[in-house]
């Protein structure tokens, strides 16, 4: 027989009553304040699980409950009751137990942020039909040029010039997508090109007039083909999700993350992928402009005049961005103009 | 643990049959600790199912080790029905997403839908939550329902479009009379007077006044001393802009908690509610550069700490004691409108 102390209340109104309770292999006896007495099979309970300083609760049929702090006596009546929360408990009853937590914590999150996601988003993209894509590309460009860029002012002629070459860049190349070209006018943006998911490049003015040769634009738009081919931009746009959603997931319960501390590493870790793709994207590019008969080394020649031009407006404190260069979305330029030229 | 106060200062408020209990809070940042890190690693490893496990174990220690007269709350939410209303959520989140992201000309469309359904998740989370409320083995009630919250959402919704969000004041008085007139303990129904929030939202309004007259002179005196420095200035400006918000946000949580607590009455209980804006913004803003600090190891010690801090300030009175309340014949309530409340960040808190 197993003797302990509770409060009991009868499932009707808030008076506490004091008891005292007896059990046996079948069942409960309570007898209590009042002289009451009940009888309660022991199937008939329902134990809440064990948690840290809080008394146990057995909920009686009809409402009634008991409420103790004789965990070791209810341990012993209900040995199989709530086992996974018993086990939970046991975790984190234990610091060294619930230290190892914030290990495994911090490994799997990071598995699946360097590893997991990126591998996810992969596979999630190769299942979106272009159309998807295209569609995707086109409400960017909507918002690009709403927000930040404007009409071109490059010729016509020389426009023609450059959709030529990217003919000849994507000639053959079946793989479902219809590339197009479009020239803007970005002002905050400086020499810049990018790929639009479903095949649209946009390329700046600033980055056509700084090119010396439409071999360095040709090695330009090689890079974006990469992208493009890559489904990069559907690939970011799901991770970015994915990473909200784990964010979330975990945010869920520690309650009031600050959003300064979830938007700051979801930055770091988007710029992180970018670097993935950028690097994706540059060995695509050599391998494509051999292919049609120009060296990589066009590449190397037009990063190093971006890089330039950048570090001019830094020095001149036009570019707010000077002194934050880990956050650079582009792998370290120099290792970049490296590999170019020593693209196999 | 019964505590009849025994302090002379308190022997006015005692007077008569009037027995004074403290809110106790028992819980420990240590302890929480170890459960919030135990959830954080299981919910990583099973992909966020655990979460609502970990929610359920949250709640129940927090409800747990808020006391009065020696008797724990109880939080009674099953996780199976949280688990289910954050799947549920999890479905119209995504729905939601992709709707904006790849049909944009659905946005009306959606608008309605939210508009419809916000009255629903607001009713159906506050019924969830006082449903698996528990103490002393009488649950709390909410029974407010959603024509009702519809109807005042509408109304306060046009009064707010009509002045421009003047009437904000206005609306947040009536939604709180709303929700804590629909609440009972067990038989026995909460009541409030007519609020009124204007007098605190205008001194509020004034220490904001002067918070961007500050901001701005911190960025006149540091770009006309050193012509170099106007980045310095701006992240300055912006720091003591944010500083000056947390102040803002302390007197108002505080000056509404004290305004309504002090006037709801539970049957024979009344509140006191001494929150001080002193406190709380010393709090929130220890708390803050805590978690940051601490890449956010230090939130269960800043969440312990905030909510210590709270039960301090809150003192009951009960005339007759708390015996006599009477439970109320109740069905189940699911959780789907609270988790997809959660879902899209919306917090209501009484």
């Amino acid at each position: 027989m197993i003797e302990f102390d509770a409060v009991y209340y009868d499932g009707r109104t808030s008076a506490r009553k004091a008891a005292r309770v007896q059990a046996y292999t079948q069942s409960l006896y309570v007898t209590g304040e009042g002289g009451f007495k009940l009888e309660v099979p022991l199937a008939n309970v329902r134990v809440e699980p064990p948690l840290a300083g809080t008394r146990r609760i057995l909920h009686l049929p009809g409402g009634a409950q008991l409420q103790t702090d004789a965990d070791a006596a209810l341990r012993a009546l209900f040995p199989r009751s709530n086992r996974l929360e018993t086990w939970v408990h046991a975790l984190e009853s234990r610091w060294p137990l619930a230290l190892a937590g914030v290990v495994v914590a911090a490994a799997f999150s990071w598995w699946c942020v360097v590893y997991g996601l990126p591998l996810a988003a992969g596979l999630v993209a190769t299942h979106v039909p272009v159309q998807v894509e295209v569609k995707l590309g086109e409400q960017t460009l909507a918002s690009i040029d709403q927000a930040v860029c404007d009409k071109s002012d490059i010729g016509l002629a020389k426009q023609d010039k450059v959709r030529q070459d990217l003919a000849a860049l994507t000639a053959r190349l079946d793989d479902g997508y219809d590339y197009r070209l479009e020239f803007r006018a970005c002002k905050g943006l400086g020499a810049n090109a990018f790929a639009l998911p479903g095949g649209t490049i946009v390329i700046t003015d600033a980055l056509v007039r700084l090119a010396e040769n439409d071999a360095q634009i040709s090695a330009v738009l090689a890079h974006e083909i990469g992208h493009v081919r890559h489904r990069h931009g559907l690939r970011l746009a799901i991770q970015a999700a994915g990473l909200a959603a784990l964010i979330a997931a975990l945010a869920g319960d520690a309650v009031s993350i600050t959003g300064l501390a979830v938007t700051l590493p979801t930055a770091l870790l988007q710029s992180g992928y970018s670097r993935q793709l950028e690097d994706e994207a540059d060995t695509y590019a050599f391998r494509r402009l051999k292919e049609i008969g120009l060296s990589p080394k066009y590449f190397a020649e037009i990063l190093a005049r971006m890089e330039g031009q950048k570090r001019g407006r830094a020095a001149a404190g036009t570019d707010g961005r000077g002194g934050f260069g880990y956050l650079s979305t582009h792998p370290a330029t120099a290792e970049r103009i490296e590999r170019a030229l020593s693209a196999p | 643990m019964v505590v009849p106060s025994t302090e002379g200062g308190a022997a006015a408020n005692t007077a008569g049959p009037e027995k004074r209990y403290a809110v106790e809070f028992s819980a420990s940042a240590g302890e929480y600790f170890r459960i919030w890190i135990v959830n954080l690693a299981l919910t990583i490893v099973t992909l966020g199912i655990y979460s609502a496990w970990a929610k359920v174990r949250r709640r129940r220690y927090f409800h747990g080790h808020t006391r009065i007269d020696g008797e724990g709350f109880e939080y009674r939410g099953n996780p199976i029905a949280v688990l289910k209303g954050r799947l549920i959520a999890v479905a119209a989140a995504a729905a939601f997403y992709g709707a904006a992201r790849f049909a944009p000309y659905l946005i009306w469309a959606l608008a309605i839908v939210a508009v419809v359904a916000l009255p629903w998740l607001i009713v159906r989370s506050m019924a969830f939550n006082a449903h698996n409320t528990v103490y002393r083995n009488v649950r709390l009630r909410f029974r407010g329902t959603y024509l009702k919250c519809l109807g005042l959402l509408l109304w306060t919704g046009i009064i707010l479009v009509v002045t421009f969000g003047l009437a904000y004041p206005y609306f947040k008085a009536r939604l709180m009379e709303f929700l804590f007139r629909n609440h009972s303990y067990g038989t026995t129904e909460f009541a409030v007077p007519d609020l009124s929030y204007l007098g605190i939202y205008l001194r509020a309004v004034g220490l904001g006044l002067f918070v961007g007259l500050a901001v701005s002179l911190v960025g006149w005196l540091f770009g006309t001393a050193l012509p170099d420095s106007r980045s310095t200035a701006s992240v300055i400006g912006t720091l003591v802009g944010y500083v000056g918000y947390l102040f803002i946000f302390s007197y108002i949580r505080a000056e509404i908690a004290n305004a309504t607590w002090g006037t709801v009455r539970i049957g024979k209980i009344r509140f006191e509610c001494a929150l001080r804006t002193n406190d709380l913004f010393v709090l929130y803003l220890v708390n803050i550069i805590a978690i940051v600090a601490s890449l956010g190891l230090a939130t269960p010690w800043a969440l312990v700490r905030a909510m210590r801090y709270q039960a301090q300030k809150m003192t009951l009175f009960a005339e007759g004691g708390l015996d006599s309340f009477v439970v109320a014949e109740s069905a189940e309530v699911s959780a789907a409108g609270e988790e997809i409340g959660e879902m899209f960040n919306f917090d209501l808190s009484l």
